[in-house]
């Protein structure tokens, strides 16, 4: 992914680190299981599982706990790395959603000391303009990523992002294009921990297309995509990266998603694995009509 | 912003100039949360599966009638109606079905129609989840429906209406009875699965135990089953009402039903505006909104609600695939056309003598129903004194002799008789068909007397006290009697001689009181 300037490494994969990410993935499914919803594969968000999201928001008055992207990452040398971001959405507004995320990232500091903690605390407002006609269907979002855990930013990044989404009888296709203002360090932002943590919203800039197939008798989608990045540290090198992905309905208030992908070119050039499960809910005190 | 980025994409070229009619705001919204949710799915997974089923009905049907429009008919009516029966329905998809990945091209040209359809659905299914949840009492549940419907009408710009529309909405439009004509058994496909949405909520109602309601949905289910057989034989000739179809719920949550009426009324229309190539399909959006919106309101074509009951009635649950609950083996009778609308049904009844709505508007049988324009049935020439069979196809065999029944069941009907005596057009014209209907002298002398006699001679059968019309019923689960009490008093009559409604069986008419 990208270069890896500093004393900071990335652990190996092993028992220990399979354990916190599985109790913290755990801890969520309880959390989750107590509510009742309607998650939707059909609306797909960054990272779950593609990079490339479509413009539809979280549907209005809904909560989705997003346990995704959990990231598994090889990289040069078979090291692997882990990164988990737990993400709640909410339909605030009509096609407007409100979404606080926590990127944690699991790092081996040094190469024998091996730290957990938050890189930061990540807020973003996404809207979407209108439903798709015969005018794609248009969205943008604002994301502001705060300095929050010992492996956040020094300073709040700013990002802003715009979406379109057309669908075709046999496929749909998604344009995304991001900016983001501000600047981290160099070591924060071109190290793994950022990378695990946010996955793309340290880019100096990002832009990318993705196209997924529906298989509705199934409630599962299908997608490939494509995208090139930025980093935000100077002197990076633009790194191109292709996905694939699949998301799947497992009940009505279940869905999961997985994805594979590499880095194509850059400094880094990784595989890296997604996995997510997304769970959704509503409060009824929050609703009308009560 | 809008009018920014519609210059823009116009600029680009990625969308055509007149795309600001085109620009579509609406959205979705969660559904009600509570214990209730998904019991339903819990209880009654065979049940269930198929309505995940029927969404791709509904969904794949815009998307062909869309896309290609001149198709042949045999596409829908063979090639998918055969997947849907012999493979879809018989093994249901698992979950719910996002249509917007089925009907992907409809749903471009009018999303806030499906999404009409989509919040109207979960209103429906909600229900099934509040009625199939057995941890609530009666009381409770009633307090849960009611909760599901203020929930649902707090979207105005999606709720369909909760006052009856009439018939006109949905079959009096010049894009009307499109579909049906072109394509009857994926028409009557649609209506089976109406006929399950709205049937469905009755044995969960009528069961008084766990078991009761367990074996209620699964005879329901099998009846709908039995139903695609042979289709489209004994598919609905009508669109199900949910009066008649489901009399125990349209009792206990009139709102509902009427917005589930509404609701399938609309699906039908929109099939219409989709099959009918007088709309063009630079047109279709916009007749598929302005019917959406006319659906929504409370103002447009509407009707009473007893004239909605009443219309239920008259259009005969026999029509409508049958009772939900309580059936025959053997499906019942149908007693109109396939595809027929309320106007032709009715055309029957207002070619007999003494019924030609249009000419008696002092002593119009149903004055109140506004949205039956009586005075647009047509009329059969030299209808007078006769009946046009043809018009009222499955009424056969019968005799003067039910006429006279029904004349004195009629008559017996205080309000009905009142009307009568007030409208001397009418009451000479009665007398007429009488006189002509039978020539024996129990008869002849029954006629002009009527108007004195009969309330000496009430029949055993008491008609309901809020019963406008002896066609009214208040459950339409149970067949018309074959012979009433009036029949009975009516006799001896040897050999009819002339019988100027040969043919016609009008037990089966669906004008007599049945409870």
């Amino acid at each position: 992914m990208t270069s890896s300037s500093s004393d900071k490494r990335v652990s190996r994969f092993t028992r220990q680190s399979a354990r916190i990410v599985g109790c913290s993935t755990f801890a969520f499914l309880m959390a989750a299981t107590a509510a009742h919803a309607q998650t939707d594969f059909y609306n797909t968000d960054a990272g779950r599982p593609l990079t490339i999201e479509d413009a539809s928001a979280t549907e209005r008055y809904a909560f989705e706990l997003q346990l995704a992207p959990l990231r598994l990452e090889r990289g040069r040398g078979g090291v692997y790395s882990w990164g988990v971001e737990p993400e709640l959405a909410y339909g605030i507004l009509p096609r407007t959603q409100l979404e606080i995320g926590a990127p944690l990232a699991y790092v081996d500091a040094s190469g024998s000391s091996k730290r957990f903690g938050l890189a930061g605390l990540d807020v973003s407002l996404l809207h979407n303009l209108n439903v798709e006609t015969a005018i794609p269907a248009l969205a943008i979002a604002g994301d502001v990523l705060l300095p929050v855990g010992r492996f956040a930013p020094d300073a709040p990044v700013f990002s802003a992002k715009g979406i379109a989404t057309r669908t075709l009888r046999w496929a749909r296709f998604h344009i995304n294009g991001q900016y983001s203002f501000g600047d981290a360090d160099d070591e924060t932002a071109s190290s793994n921990v950022t990378e695990l943590g946010h996955g793309a919203e340290l880019s100096r800039w990002l832009a990318g297309i993705s196209v997924d197939r529906t298989f509705p008798l199934k409630s599962t989608l299908i997608g490939a995509e494509v995208f090139a990045r930025k980093p935000l540290n100077t002197g990076g090198k633009t790194a191109w990266n292709a996905a694939v992905g699949i998301r799947k309905q497992l009940s009505p208030t279940f869905n999961i998603d997985a994805g594979v992908g590499k880095q194509l070119s850059g400094d880094d050039r990784s595989w890296f694995a997604t996995f997510g499960l997304a769970h959704a809910f509503a409060v009824r005190s929050l609703l009308p009509g009560g | 912003m809008k009018r920014f980025i519609l210059s823009l994409l116009c600029l680009v070229g990625t969308v055509p100039v007149s795309a600001e009619a085109q620009w579509s705001t609406t959205h979705e919204q969660f559904y009600l949360p509570g214990s209730f949710n998904w019991q339903f799915r819990k209880n009654y997974p065979g049940a269930d599966r198929l309505f995940n089923a029927f969404d791709y009905g509904h969904a794949i049907l815009y998307e062909r009638l869309w896309n290609n429009p001149n198709a042949a008919v045999s596409e829908l009516e063979q090639k998918e109606f055969n997947f849907i029966t012999s493979r879809l329905l018989v093994n249901p998809p698992d979950l719910p079905l996002e249509e917007s990945a089925i009907e992907i091209a409809y749903v471009k040209i009018a999303p806030e129609a499906k999404m009409m359809f989509e919040w109207a659905h979960l209103l429906h299914r909600q229900i099934y989840d509040v009625l199939a949840d057995e941890r609530l009492s009666p009381a409770q549940k009633d307090a849960k429906v009611y909760e599901l419907i203020r929930y649902y009408k707090t979207r105005n710009d999606l709720a369909f209406s909760s006052v009856p529309k009439s018939m006109d909405l949905m079959e009096g439009q010049p894009y009307s009875t499109a579909f049906r004509k072109r394509y009857p058994k994926f028409n009557g496909l649609i209506w089976a699965y109406h006929w399950l949405q709205i049937g469905l909520y009755e044995p969960l109602l009528a069961g008084k135990s766990k078991e009761e309601r367990q074996t209620g949905v699964a005879a329901t289910v099998t009846r709908f089953r039995q139903m695609i057989e042979q289709a489209p034989t004994w598919m609905p000739r009508v669109m199900p009402m949910t009066p008649a179809v489901a009399p125990l719920f349209t009792a206990r949550y009139p709102e509902a039903a009427i917005i589930f009426d509404n609701l399938h009324s609309m699906h039908d229309v929109i099939s219409d505006i989709l099959a009918n190539p007088s709309v063009s399909r630079d047109q279709k959006r916009s007749e598929i909104l302005k019917a959406g919106q006319r659906y929504r309101d409370n103002t447009s074509f509407v009707v009473k609600a007893d004239e909605w009951r009443e219309m239920a009635t008259m259009m005969g649950v026999e029509n409508m695939g049958g009772p939900v609950r309580g059936f025959l083996p053997a499906f019942p009778k149908p007693t109109v056309e396939r595809g027929a609308t309320m106007q032709s049904a009715m055309a029957g009844m207002n070619n007999m003598a003494g019924m030609q709505h249009g000419t008696a508007p002092a002593a119009a049988p149903q004055p109140s129903m506004p949205g039956m324009d009586h005075s647009t049935m047509p009329v059969a020439t030299g209808s007078t004194g006769t009946m046009n069979h043809s018009s009222m196809p499955g009424m056969t065999g019968g005799s003067s002799s039910d006429m006279a029944a029904l004349h004195a069941r009629m008559m017996a009907d205080t309000v009905i008789r009142a009307r009568v005596d007030s409208d001397p057009v009418l009451r000479d014209l009665l007398h007429k068909a009488m006189a002509a209907s039978s020539t024996t002298a129990a008869h002849s002398h029954a006629a002009p007397t009527v108007k004195r006699t009969t309330a000496a001679k009430k029949p055993a059968v008491k008609t309901s006290a809020k019963t406008s019309t002896a066609r009214k019923t208040t459950s339409s689960k149970t067949p018309a009697p074959k012979k009433t009490t009036a029949t009975a008093t009516a006799k001896p009559k040897p050999k009819p001689k002339v019988d100027p409604m040969a043919g016609m069986d009008h037990s089966k008419m669906n004008m007599t009181p049945k409870k």
